[in-house]
């Protein structure tokens, strides 16, 4: 990760004082305000960097300089305003918040790149609406399922932050995530980089080995798509989502009987376990397919072996009481399930295309899909009873191999 | 005793042919008598030159645009079936899953080769204002329509590769009655599936198909109209449903003034002998005799593949099943043109009113471009109807005969 010219540091601790989390977004406003002027200012600079790099292939330094400070200060009022980090941060973008990113100095860039930067950074733009910002939609479901990961870590972890003092570190995790890329992109478009931003979620090893949990991702995934069945890829996924649909009818009535099983003796019944355990693992199997996080057209018995897969311990015993108000205690879950889950689709479509040019998915885009998986995997085990872990919200990290995005083990 | 194997098969297989002959012969009669003689008709006493070129022209075109496509497809499955196994690796499923994933490439790519006749179809169509469609609205649609393509052979590999797991190269034995059983289900439920129905408003119109149903001896059956003025212009009509579900479907492009209520009812009485005739009950008839021999062949062509127990099968048995479909075209178009004629003469019977019967089929010539008499090869091989001269021919012949 080391090589990418847009770095994201985190030296935040998770605490968080209860007083400013309380009124952050009011705090903000003097930030939010001069954001505003200082956009102003770049959408003029800017203009003028594209000019000269187009003519003589290097940016001006000192623009450039105003430009990374921009983007540094945008990265770092993101992560004020989405309880990312604690301390107010400053007006001018200087190095040191805990939340932060670092820029490489300005090199040449090719003519024909800056030449066309704005529109190449379309699909990347679009890419940064649907993990950073909020879906068109009227009604209040719509808006809450179409939330970006940035907004819907903010929304939950204000609650979460003012009960426990605490950001709860998966949903600080996902909001590094998306202020990382938010800040990619608008370097990207500020001529400051050259590099094209980079979907992967993997974080920095400072923001922690992704938890033990009883569902685990397993990716051994190669990249490579038929361009074939990439294209029919929404079609080719008809039987399997009747055949989804279906046997979701009996896995509900399952779980339900699970449910009073588990409340009256703590464990749930073997058999009934291994049937929905299939279930989801199918479930991802589809996802996956669809989505174009992996190639293969899947099996219909939700088996182990496909390259997108899940393991999943037996479950143990559960909480009385966390089983009791498990269809409560997931609705959380469930928010952070339907920003990801915009997150697959993004991966999805930008995969789409790519696919059908090269043959191959790219890396960056097949792990954002796949981490937005885990964690819909992970929700959807947790509200089918097959644990009562609490899934955990965040990417993984550059500790762990980055094309096994396997869970750390116990 | 036991009975040589020969012997045996032989017995078997002439059981079933004379199984397939006695079910063709019930199926066989209409009410059009035997001893009909239509007397010639000159189309040039009752079209213009110029509606006579434009309908040739037109139906020319469209009749070589579909040949063409034809001949592509055979080509295109004849590749696949060659070399279509090559999309196993892309399956992670078991053989039943797989098999269902090379059925659906197999007719992705036959939708790839297809657009270009569909869109020369269409131009050709929208040139001669007979469908309203764009091409946008059409591609979307076509592409919509393959979802539904794939559900369809997807259910089908199901039953046929389930059959094929147990009974091997004899899967056909239980498979054929599978099909058809879908086969009428399809036709019990199709008016149930047809969008944009409302009841006919129109009151003549509504005593008159009651009147028309309890002169062929049945209960009045639902009239419906069916908007479609969003696609085209061109008037149609259909017998629908089975048992309960029949159903009268009318065009709204029927009803829009361009054609007389005479001319209508003309069209109503003889959707009314459709079912009356149990022309619908006859088509899965004929269905099953088709699909019995078809199946059959078809697992005895992919036998060398491992019968379709194997999804490498599959894209033999699409191109066998498309190529066989292809040759029973002109017997499926015979016997649809003889269930029309009966509808034709149960109508003229019914309304005695063989000058509307006469002035419709006109209209349907210089309304929907009917070429009034396509050459001989091509209505032999593709048409499901009595040309338009035909039809109007056989008025003239009630005409006679009754003496008005």
């Amino acid at each position: 990760m080391n090589e990418r010219p847009v770095r994201l540091v985190l030296r935040d601790d998770l605490r968080r004082s209860r007083l400013t989390v309380f009124f952050r977004l009011f705090l903000a406003i003097p930030h939010l305000f001069w954001f505003w002027i200082w956009a102003s200012a770049v959408s003029a600079t800017v203009f003028v960097q594209w000019l000269v790099t187009v003519v003589r292939a290097r940016p001006i330094t000192a623009l450039n300089t105003f430009h990374v400070h921009f983007v540094r200060y945008g990265a770092q009022l993101t992560a004020y305003v989405a309880l990312a980090a604690n301390p107010f941060p400053g007006f001018l973008g200087e190095p040191g918040y805990p939340v932060e990113v670092e820029i490489d100095p300005a090199e040449r860039q090719s003519r024909l790149s800056a030449g066309f930067r704005l529109l190449l950074a379309i699909p990347a733009l679009w890419m940064l609406a649907l993990v950073n910002s909020v879906a068109i939609g009227g009604a209040f479901a719509v808006f809450l399922v179409g939330a970006g990961v940035v907004f819907t870590a903010a929304f939950l972890g204000w609650f979460a932050a003012l009960v426990r003092g605490t950001m709860p570190r998966g949903l600080r995790n996902i909001a590094a995530y998306g202020i990382r890329y938010t800040a990619e992109v608008w370097a990207y478009l500020l001529l400051v980089v050259e590099r094209y931003p980079s979907s992967d979620p993997t974080l920095p090893g400072e923001a922690g080995a992704l938890p033990f949990r009883p569902i685990r991702l397993v990716v051994t995934d190669d990249r490579r798509r038929s361009r074939l069945t990439t294209f029919f890829r929404g079609f080719l996924v008809v039987p399997h989502i009747v055949w989804l649909v279906l046997w979701g009818v009996v896995v509900v009535l399952a779980v339900l009987v699970n449910w009073f099983v588990l409340l009256a003796r703590g464990r749930g019944v073997s058999a009934l376990d291994r049937f929905v355990a299939a279930y989801l693992r199918y479930q991802l199997h589809v996802a996956a397919f669809l989505w174009l996080i992996a190639n293969p057209f899947p099996g219909f018995a939700g088996r182990q072996g496909y390259p997108v897969d899940l393991e999943i311990d037996r479950p143990d015993r559960q909480a009385r009481l966390v089983t009791a108000f498990r269809l409560f205690l997931a609705i959380p879950s469930w928010i952070i399930s339907g920003a990801l889950q915009w997150l697959v689709l993004a991966a999805g479509i930008g995969g789409w295309f790519a696919a059908l040019v090269t043959g191959r998915m790219p890396e960056g885009l097949r792990n954002a899909g796949a981490h937005g998986l885990r964690y819909v995997a992970q929700a959807n085990g947790y509200a089918y009873l097959l644990t009562d872990r609490y899934p955990f919200a965040g990417p993984p990290t550059e500790a762990q191999p980055p094309q096994l995005l396997l869970d750390e083990a116990p | 005793m036991k009975l040589p194997s020969a012997v045996g098969t032989a017995a078997v297989v002439g059981a079933g042919a004379f199984a397939w002959i006695a079910g063709a012969v019930a199926l066989w009669p209409t009410e059009v008598p035997g001893d009909l003689r239509l007397p010639h008709v000159d189309a040039a006493g009752l079209f213009t030159p110029a509606q006579l070129h434009e309908a040739e022209r037109f139906e020319t075109f469209l009749r070589w645009n579909g040949i063409l496509s034809e001949l592509v497809v055979l080509v295109v499955l004849t590749i696949y079936a060659r070399g279509g196994t090559r999309f196993i690796r892309e399956s992670a499923a078991g053989r039943i899953g797989t098999g269902m994933l090379l059925g659906m490439l197999g007719l992705g790519i036959l939708w790839f080769t297809q657009v270009p006749f569909g869109l020369a179809a269409l131009w050709w169509e929208r040139r001669h204002g007979i469908v309203d469609v764009g091409y946008v609205e059409w591609f979307v649609g076509y592409w919509f329509g393959l979802a539904g393509e794939f559900g369809f052979i997807c259910l089908a590999l199901l039953i046929v590769m389930v059959c094929a797991g147990q009974l091997r190269d004899r899967w056909w034995v239980a498979g054929a009655p599978a099909f058809v059983a879908l086969y009428a289900l399809f036709a019990w439920s199709y008016p149930y599936l047809v969008p944009d129905l409302r009841p006919l408003r129109d009151p003549e119109l509504r005593a008159a198909s009651q009147r028309f149903a309890r002169a062929q001896g049945i209960d009045p059956v639902p009239v419906s109209v069916e908007d479609v003025s969003a696609f085209t212009n061109a008037p149609n009509a259909e017998a629908a449903g089975t048992g309960g579900s029949r159903r009268i479907i009318l065009w709204n492009t029927l009803l829009d003034g361009r054609f007389p209520d005479h001319e209508v009812e003309v069209v109503i009485a003889h959707e009314l002998g459709h079912q009356s005739r149990d022309h619908v009950l006859k088509s899965i008839g004929w269905y099953a005799l088709l699909a019995v021999p078809g199946t059959f062949a078809i697992a005895l062509a992919t036998r060398r593949q491992g019968s379709l127990r194997e999804a490498r099968a599959v894209p033999v048995a699409l191109f066998v099943f498309v190529a066989l479909s292809l040759a029973a075209q002109p017997l499926q178009a015979f016997v649809a043109r003889r269930m029309e004629a009966e509808a034709d003469w149960v109508a003229l019977e019914t309304t005695k009113d063989p000058r509307s019967a006469r002035t419709l089929f006109e209209h349907f010539t210089t309304e929907a471009l009917a070429d009034p008499s396509p050459p001989r090869w091509s209505a032999l091989l593709f048409d499901t109807h009595p040309s338009t001269l035909q039809r109007i021919e056989m008025a003239e012949a009630w005409r006679i005969r009754r003496g008005r």
